[in-house]
């Protein structure tokens, strides 16, 4: 067989490998064999994914993700964390990099199409909107034309700019939001709720106030990859385990988020269940 | 074709994001470029004359705008700059606001990035000149003046006009890291449009089709220049 022809015919092994591996992808069987869970999550999103003082990544999800990866190998510690942003984790999703995403991921329908979700475990408030404490805006049609920082690729940057006519000024991460908020390049910071809520805890931000709120609560979930049925199911019933045993609310005491009727609703249908 | 679905680009929020992003990085390529020739130009004039603090200081420039990643620039012009005072009140609101927008800080750390490279190009033209021609200048009674504004310049410009394409082409490639500070360039709103659609591939396909149509105009008219400029028995002259 000539060098050509070799090459060619490896070619086409490694094209149809990749066909079949896309086809029936079973992520649970590689996790399995792998014995590690490799889960992607926020490291700069409180109250669900954070840096702690010791610089551990902690959180609700980060529990959620430890309490999933327990139940599928054994031990909470079977568990690689890869730290994503809302720009690039559909992506690590997608091309492999990561099993399954615990991410501040909200259900939408443009995402449903390029992934599957797992259940719904929480209804976060969509975005609100950080102003100055002295400021006498409370809706988002007051903010027509006014510039207002928010974060380069977030799902409601569209809506912002085409139906609330806000000129919106994105950056990459919330840290360079935050300090540009304070230089006063633009008047407000739009972002997820429940994290505004919680910056406005610090000292220094003390003089602000969330001026316009939430239009919409989305349910929240786990982001997995297309046509996964087993690993899917797997996933499903350790995060409705959770919920019957109570874990989510004592997340929510631990880290500090308000309880919320959502998560109580769904632990009492989950506890019934089991 | 090949699985690409390019039905998002029939959406006329994205359709005038695509144009807002091009226009903002033609603004951004075309104004530092032409600033960038213009210290270039200015420099290897200032280093031509030979004097000893004035060559430090252009050499001291050029080290540090040279050696410096343009997206530190813009992030130190960025943030740090109002920290130190460039600060103004906006008199509507009434509040300190940050002297330069964000377009005025990138197209600053691009203007002195993009010239620092240019007077070392400049430079190089200028120094390459043979010593039989500055001499005959001489002998034909041209003053210091002449011999520079006459001889030097029209021969050095010649003779660095490709690594000046070089350098243009680079600096209109890196206005893409402008959307760091929230300049609303091509590779801003294309990152926004990939998260909205999930269609990241025909983007970024989309993208580079537009980078490399724009740089190829560019440079097709820097080789035409050289063209029309050419030495006889130099480079396309021969």
């Amino acid at each position: 067989m000539t060098k050509f022809g070799k090459l060619a015919v490896s070619a086409v092994a490694l094209a149809s490998a990749v066909a079949a591996n896309s086809a029936v992808a079973d992520t649970l069987e590689d996790v399995i064999a792998r014995d590690t869970l490799i889960v992607g999550v926020k490291n700069d999103y409180p109250p669900y994914g954070y840096l702690n003082d010791a610089g551990e990544t902690v959180g609700f999800e980060v529990e959620l993700a430890k309490y999933v990866a327990k139940e599928l190998l054994g031990s909470p510690d079977k568990i690689e964390l890869v730290p994503v942003v809302a720009a690039n984790r559909i992506q690590f999703l997608e091309a492999g990099r990561v099993d399954v995403i615990f991410a501040t991921l909200g259900v939408t329908d443009q995402r449903d199409e390029v992934i599957d979700f797992t259940v719904h475990y929480v209804s976060a408030a969509g975005p609100s909107v950080l102003m100055p404490e002295a400021t006498t805006v409370n809706s988002w049609e007051q903010l027509e034309g006014q510039p207002i920082c928010g974060i380069q690729g977030s799902y409601y940057n569209k809506k912002m700019t085409e139906e609330f006519g806000i000129n919106l000024v994105n950056f990459k991460n919330q840290a360079d939001a935050y300090r540009a908020l304070k230089d006063n390049r633009c008047i407000g910071f739009v972002f997820d709720d429940m994290t505004l809520q919680k910056k406005l805890e610090e000292a220094d931000w003390s003089e602000y106030k969330i001026a316009v709120a939430p239009y919409e609560f989305l349910p929240m979930a786990g982001g997995l990859r297309e046509d996964d049925p087993a690993f899917a199911e797997a996933v499903n019933n350790a995060i409705v385990k959770a919920e019957g045993e109570g874990k989510l609310i004592e997340w929510e005491t631990e880290f500090g988020m308000p309880h919320s009727d959502y998560i109580a609703k769904r632990a009492e249908a989950a506890a019934a269940q089991n | 074709m090949f699985g690409l679905d390019y039905s998002w680009l029939a959406d006329p929020a994205y359709q005038n994001w695509l144009v807002t992003g091009v226009i903002n990085t033609l603004e951004l390529a075309a104004l530092s470029s032409s600033v960038a020739i213009l210290i270039g130009m200015l420099g290897a004039l200032g280093l031509s004359l030979r004097v000893f603090w004035l060559d430090a200081l252009i050499e001291f420039f050029v080290e540090v705008f040279r050696n410096t990643p343009p997206l530190l620039q813009m992030l130190f012009a960025y943030f740090t700059l109002s920290t130190l005072g460039l600060k103004t009140t906006d008199p509507v609101t009434g509040l300190e606001v940050p002297l330069l927008s964000a377009f005025a800080c990138a197209c600053i750390s691009l203007s002195l990035f993009g010239g620092a490279l240019a007077i070392e190009a400049f430079r190089s033209g200028l120094e390459t000149m043979p010593k039989a021609i500055t001499e005959a200048g001489r002998s034909l009674g041209y003053s210091r003046w002449a011999r520079f504004w006459r001889i030097e310049v029209p021969i050095a410009s010649r003779v660095c006009l490709p690594s000046l394409t070089n350098i243009l082409t680079n600096l209109f490639k890196t206005t893409s890291q402008a959307s760091v500070i929230t300049v609303p360039e091509l590779m801003y709103y294309a990152g926004q449009i990939y998260n909205d659609t999930f269609r990241t591939l025909e983007v970024m396909i989309l993208i580079l089709i537009i980078y490399v149509v724009l740089v190829s105009i560019l440079s097709y008219g820097m080789s035409r220049l050289e063209a029309y400029l050419t030495l006889p028995g130099y480079g396309k002259g021969q």
